[in-house]
């Protein structure tokens, strides 16, 4: 169930949740993951102008999913995992509730039915 | 209007129609399958037009409390309630973790006999909300389902990749 969420969530999973539903994005994000990039070198493999990429930067990192580092020549990009281990979570807790439910709701049936026999 | 975002879950039960329509309407057998590893306490159960469902789930020192009201019952076949977060006194109230979540969910239930199974269909719509609601809800449910199992393996190896070269 949505509301089942024992670990404390951030307040701006709706902005992680938009960041990560775009495959750029996503693309982007797993980039980063060998290391910090500028925006240059990000366009490079996405045949995108470089305001394109900044423009997927800036959604990325109002998620909280990336930090611009203060070189001040290339302002590369850097990975912030947290939040995005968060959406993770929250995601897999939403759907995990009703198939364990379910999961038990089969071990009752099964009783239920011995028992009427 | 446009189409409402809508959330599907299916499965199949091995047991007869009538019998999972008992487990879904006897608060003595929902509380013994529903919500996983919590104590699962229906405190009031009126299945009938307009009745309410109120029930608490603990889980340590926590308690999340549900509010539903019935609004269709057709008997074995289908139960249609509206569903929200509430708090201790049963009032609704947003989900503080996520204040865009839908406050109320028309919540839909068919149970379909198949042979000695019994097929069961949930359903999740926004029921009154707000543009933001519905957009929180199907941002959600476009991530759940195309592509977000793809996306979320994608992340699980984004993160083992990271875990590996902070040790590295």
């Amino acid at each position: 169930m949505q509301q089942i969420t024992p670990s404390p969530q951030p307040e701006n999973l709706d902005a992680v949740f938009a960041a990560l539903a775009d495959p750029t994005r996503r693309a982007i994000l797993t980039q980063l993951a060998n290391g910090d990039a500028s925006v240059s070198e990000l366009a490079e493999p996405f045949r995108m102008s470089q305001p394109a990429v900044s423009k997927h930067l800036k959604v990325l990192e109002r998620a909280g999913l990336v930090e611009r580092t203060t070189d001040k020549q290339r302002r590369p990009a850097r990975l912030k995992a947290e939040p995005m281990q968060e959406a993770v979570k929250w995601l897999e807790e939403f759907s995990r509730f009703w198939s364990s439910s379910f999961d038990q709701l089969d071990d009752l049936l099964e009783e239920l039915k011995k028992s009427e026999s | 209007m446009s189409e409402l975002p809508t959330y599907v879950l299916e499965r199949t039960f091995n047991a007869p129609r009538e019998l999972v329509w008992r487990t879904w309407t006897e608060p003595d057998l929902i509380s013994r399958w529903y919500g996983p590893n919590v104590e699962s306490i229906p405190h009031k159960m009126d299945v009938e037009h307009g009745g309410l469902w109120l029930h608490e789930m603990k889980w340590g020192e926590n308690s999340n409390y549900q509010r539903a009201q019935y609004v269709e019952i057709s008997k074995p076949e289908k139960l249609v309630w509206l569903h929200s977060n509430a708090n201790e006194r049963w009032e609704v109230t947003i989900n503080p973790q996520m204040p865009n979540w839908p406050r109320i969910l028309l919540t839909t239930v068919t149970f379909e006999t198949d042979g000695e199974q019994t097929k069961l269909r949930l359903t999740w719509v926004p029921f009154e909300a707000t543009d933001a609601e519905i957009a929180c809800f199907q941002d959600a449910i476009s991530g759940m389902n195309k592509g977000w199992n793809a996306g979320m393996a994608l992340l699980e190896e984004l993160l083992a990749e990271l875990q590996g070269e902070m040790q590295a």
